[in-house]
C-alpha cells in the first residue's frame, strides 16, 4: 500500500457556463494560486504535477497541458497529464497518491482545468450541440461515431437496460426528487455555475426530453473551470496541517476499474456499472470498510445523469439493485439521512468542468469532513462510453 | 450536368472568418471564429471484410472464434481475447436479430446529426451472433417514441441503395412493421420500405366553442411572449435566429415570428412559413412557452406536429426561452 498520502491543499475557481475572461491558461493559474494558499506552502515546494484535462478539442491543442507547466510554476519538474473521460479528474488523484505513496515524490499537485464552451454550432447558433460533437468523437470511431453517439445516448444505454431488468425502479418522481435536492445543496456552494437555481421536482418532471429516458434537468451542465488539489505524505502533510492549523483528509482507499466498451455474450453487463463496483471493492478493501452505509457519511458521486447516479449508489453499496429508489423513499440520501451526497450540488449543479469535476468533488469533500467534523468520504468519477471507466476513492478526517 | 459531390463538412456549418469583442463588466475581451479540422484517408483495416460486405454484397460478417466459438459482431477483433487470443475466422449472420435492450432515443443532438432527430441507436444481435450491434433504428410510421423498440424486440436489418461502407449503410426497422415478403428477402433495400408520409395531421371542423377558447388562450399566449421579449436570457437564446412559423389549432392560426432575439406572435395565417406546427389545442403551445409543459413531449404524443423534423432545433430554443424566463425569475 505504500506510504500515509494526505490532501492539504485544495482549491476550485468559478464554474461557469462560460468564461469569455480567460483561458485555459489563466483559469489553470487561479485554481493552482488558490491551492498552495489553502496549503500555506509556495509552489516551490510543490515537487510534481498531474494534469486532468479531458479533450483536446475542447482546449483546441494537444498537449493542452505544456503551456501550462512554466505558467503555474512547476518548471523543470515532473508534470504527467491524465485523460480518463469523464473519470479524468479521479484517475488524476490516483495518479498523484500512487506517486507520492511509492515515495517518488512528497509534496504533488493535482490540477484539472476544462475550457468546454468555447465549441460553438454556426448552424443553429448555439454551444451545446457543438459541445456535444466534440465529447461524440470520443465514441467508438468505426461503428458508433458515425450513427450519432453521444454522452447521454451511452449513459441512457446502462440506465434503459437497468430499467429493462429493474421494471419498478428509477421512477421518474424519485428521480425528480433526486434532482431538485442537489439544487438545494447548491446554495451553500458558491463556485457553482447553478447557485441560484432551486428547481422544484414538479419543473423537472415537465423539462423536455433530451435523450430518452433524460430530461433537461437531469443532466449535468458543460461547465467551464478548474480545480486543484494538493497531495502530501505523511510527514510533510502534518507539518502543513500544523502550520493551517487544518486537519488532514487521507486518502486511505483508492480503486479504479475499466470494462468492456462492446455489449453481449462476455462483453459489458449493460444492466449494471461493473466499473463503480469494482472500483468501490478496491476502494473500501484498502481502506478497511465492510460497510459503506454505516462507515461513510459523505459521497461525491459524478452525477453525470440522475439515474446513473442512482445505479452508481448502488453499486458503491449504499442501495440495493432494484430497489435504488429507497435512497429517496426510506430517507437515505435526504436531509436527516444516513448519506450526505453531492453537497458541492454535483455535476448537475455546480457544473460538469470535465478534467475538473471529480477534483471538484474532492475539493468539496474534504471541506465537508472538515467542517461538518464528519470522519469518512467517497469521491467516485465515471467516464467513457456506457459508464466504463469507473474510479472510487475514500477520504479519511484524521481530526474525526 | 455535373454530380453533386457530398463533402465531408457541410457549407453551411462552416462559419465565416470573423471576430467580435465581447465587453463584459465594462472590459473588453476579444472572440474568434475558428475551427480544428484534420482530414483523413482512414485506413479500415481489419475491419475491411465487414465493411466491404456491406457494401457490396448486402451481408453483415462477424468474426467466430476457433476455440469458444464466440461471433462477434461487429469483427472487433479477429483473435478471442477471452481464449489467449485463439484466432477467429469470418462467418455471415443474419440481417434479422433482436434488441439486447431498450434502446435510447436521441431528440436533442450533436451538432451533425441534428437534421436527422428522433432517432434511436441501439444493439441489435443478429441471428446467428453473441454480441450486439449498434446501428440507427427507426420507425416508418412518422416520429420514433420510446415503447417501438424494447427489449428482446425483433429487427430487421435494412440496406441503403447507396451505400459507402459504413455502418450507416444499414439500420434497423421493427419487424412488426414489415411483410412476411420483405422479412424473408435477403439484403432488403431502403427503397423497398413504404414510409408512411409526413401528412399534415387533418384539423376537426371549427366550432364556435373552439372560436372562443383560442380567443382566450391567445390572449394568455401573448403575454407570456411578451414576458419572454423582455427576457434578455431567453432573447440571447433565439440570438441569430430567423423563422416564421404558421400554427394551426382547432379553434384559429397564428404565426410566431423568432427575429435575431425578438420573438412576436400575430392571428392570422401566412404563406411565407418556415414550418407549420398543428396543436390539437392552443394550450398545448401555451404551456411549453410557460414551462408548465415540453413541447418535445407534446410532439411525442402526437399533440403537436410538425412539418420538418430539423425544426426541432427551434422548438429546442422556445423551449430554452420557456426556462431562461423562469430562472431569470428566481
Amino acid at each position: 500500500m505504500g506510504r500515509k498520502v494526505g490532501i492539504v491543499g485544495a482549491s476550485v475557481t468559478p464554474f461557469k457556463g462560460r468564461w469569455v475572461e480567460k483561458t485555459y491558461y489563466a483559469l489553470a493559474q487561479d485554481a493552482v494560486r488558490a491551492a498552495v494558499q489553502d496549503a500555506g506552502i509556495p509552489i516551490k515546494e510543490v515537487e510534481a504535477v498531474v494534469y486532468g484535462i479531458y479533450n483536446d478539442i475542447f482546449q483546441r491543442t494537444c498537449i493542452p497541458e505544456h503551456a501550462l507547466q512554466g505558467l503555474i510554476g512547476m518548471q523543470n519538474k515532473f508534470g504527467l497529464r491524465v485523460s480518463n473521460g469523464g473519470a479524468t479528474g479521479a484517475y488524476a488523484l490516483s495518479a498523484a497518491h500512487a506517486y507520492v505513496a511509492a515515495g517518488r515524490y512528497d509534496v504533488m499537485m493535482v490540477l484539472g482545468v476544462e475550457k468546454a464552451t468555447d465549441c460553438f454550432d454556426f448552424l443553429s447558433m448555439s454551444a451545446t450541440p457543438e459541445v456535444i460533437k466534440t465529447i461524440g468523437w470520443s465514441g467508438d470511431s468505426f461503428f458508433e461515431q458515425p450513427i450519432g453517439w453521444t454522452a447521454s445516448d451511452s449513459y441512457a444505454e446502462v440506465v434503459l437496460a437497468y430499467m429493462d431488468t429493474h421494471p419498478g425502479d428509477l421512477k421518474p418522481e424519485v428521480t425528480a426528487q433526486i434532482s431538485a435536492l442537489l439544487s438545494q445543496q447548491v446554495k451553500t456552494n458558491k463556485f457553482a455555475q447553478r447557485q441560484h437555481d432551486q428547481v422544484t421536482p414538479e419543473e423537472v418532471l415537465n423539462s423536455r426530453i433530451v435523450v430518452h429516458p433524460f430530461k433537461q434537468l437531469e443532466i449535468c451542465v458543460y461547465s467551464e473551470g478548474a480545480a486543484a488539489v494538493i497531495v502530501a505524505e505523511e510527514e510533510k502533510a502534518k507539518a502543513i496541517a500544523r502550520n493551517m492549523g487544518a486537519p488532514v483528509v487521507w486518502i486511505t482507499g483508492v480503486g479504479e476499474s475499466n470494462e468492456h466498451s462492446f455489449a453481449g455474450k462476455n462483453q459489458k453487463i449493460m444492466n449494471r456499472i461493473m466499473s463503480d463496483y469494482y472500483a468501490a471493492q478496491m476502494a473500501y478493501k484498502m481502506a478497511g470498510i465492510k460497510n459503506p452505509l454505516e462507515d461513510i457519511q459523505v459521497v461525491e458521486v459524478h452525477d453525470a445523469f440522475v439515474h446513473q447516479l442512482e445505479i452508481t449508489l448502488a453499486e458503491m453499496g449504499f442501495a440495493q439493485h432494484g430497489r435504488c429508489d429507497a435512497l429517496v423513499e426510506e430517507g437515505t440520501i435526504m436531509p436527516g439521512g444516513k448519506l450526505l451526497v453531492n453537497p458541492s450540488g454535483g455535476l448537475i449543479y455546480c457544473g460538469h468542468a470535465v478534467g475538473a469535476s471529480n477534483i471538484m468533488s474532492a475539493w468539496s469533500a474534504r471541506n465537508e469532513l472538515v467542517r461538518r467534523g464528519l470522519k469518512r468520504a467517497a469521491v467516485h468519477g465515471t467516464g467513457s462510453t456506457v459508464a466504463q471507466y469507473g474510479v472510487v476513492l475514500v477520504l479519511e478526517n484524521e481530526a474525526a | 450536368m455535373a454530380k453533386k459531390v457530398q463533402k465531408v463538412i457541410p457549407n453551411a456549418a462552416v462559419p465565416p472568418a470573423e471576430g467580435r469583442t465581447v465587453t463584459i463588466e465594462g472590459e473588453n475581451y476579444l472572440e474568434l471564429n475558428d475551427a480544428m479540422h484534420t482530414f483523413y484517408r482512414r485506413s479500415m483495416g481489419e475491419l475491411s471484410p465487414f465493411f466491404l460486405a456491406l457494401r457490396d454484397d448486402k451481408k453483415i460478417i462477424g468474426a467466430k472464434c476457433s476455440k469458444c466459438g464466440i461471433v462477434r459482431v461487429p469483427p472487433m477483433a479477429w483473435f478471442c481475447p477471452d481464449c489467449d487470443f485463439a484466432p477467429a475466422k469470418a462467418v455471415e449472420v443474419s440481417d434479422r436479430g433482436k434488441m439486447l435492450f431498450t434502446p435510447p432515443i436521441t431528440y436533442f443532438a450533436n451538432s451533425m446529426f441534428q437534421e436527422q432527430v428522433p432517432f434511436g441507436r441501439g444493439r441489435v444481435v443478429p441471428d446467428g451472433a453473441d454480441t450486439g450491434l449498434s446501428v440507427n433504428l427507426y420507425t416508418t410510421t412518422g416520429i420514433l417514441v420510446p415503447g417501438i423498440f424494447k427489449k428482446g424486440t425483433e429487427v430487421k436489418l435494412v440496406f441503403r441503395n447507396n451505400r459507402y461502407g459504413k455502418i450507416t449503410d444499414i439500420f434497423g426497422l421493427p419487424a412488426s412493421e414489415l411483410s412476411e415478403k420483405q422479412l424473408a428477402k435477403k439484403g432488403l433495400l431502403e427503397s423497398e420500405i413504404d414510409w408512411e408520409a409526413a401528412v399534415e395531421p387533418k384539423m376537426p371542423a371549427a366550432t364556435k366553442k373552439a372560436a372562443a377558447h383560442f380567443e382566450k388562450a391567445f390572449k394568455n399566449l401573448k403575454k407570456v411572449v411578451d414576458d419572454l421579449n423582455k427576457c434578455e436570457r431567453a432573447k440571447k437564446d433565439i440570438e441569430g435566429w430567423k423563422r416564421t412559423i404558421l400554427v394551426k389549432t382547432p379553434g384559429g392560426k397564428f404565426v410566431i415570428a423568432i427575429d435575431n432575439g425578438d420573438l412576436s406572435v400575430k392571428k392570422g395565417a401566412t404563406t411565407k412559413q418556415d414550418f407549420t406546427m398543428v396543436a390539437n389545442n392552443l394550450d398545448t403551445v401555451l404551456k411549453g412557452l410557460a414551462y408548465e409543459g415540453s413541447l418535445t413531449e407534446a410532439i411525442m404524443k402526437a399533440d403537436l406536429w410538425i412539418s420538418k423534423n430539423i425544426e426541432f432545433m427551434t422548438v429546442f430554443k422556445l423551449e430554452r426561452m420557456a426556462r431562461s424566463l423562469a430562472r431569470s425569475r428566481k
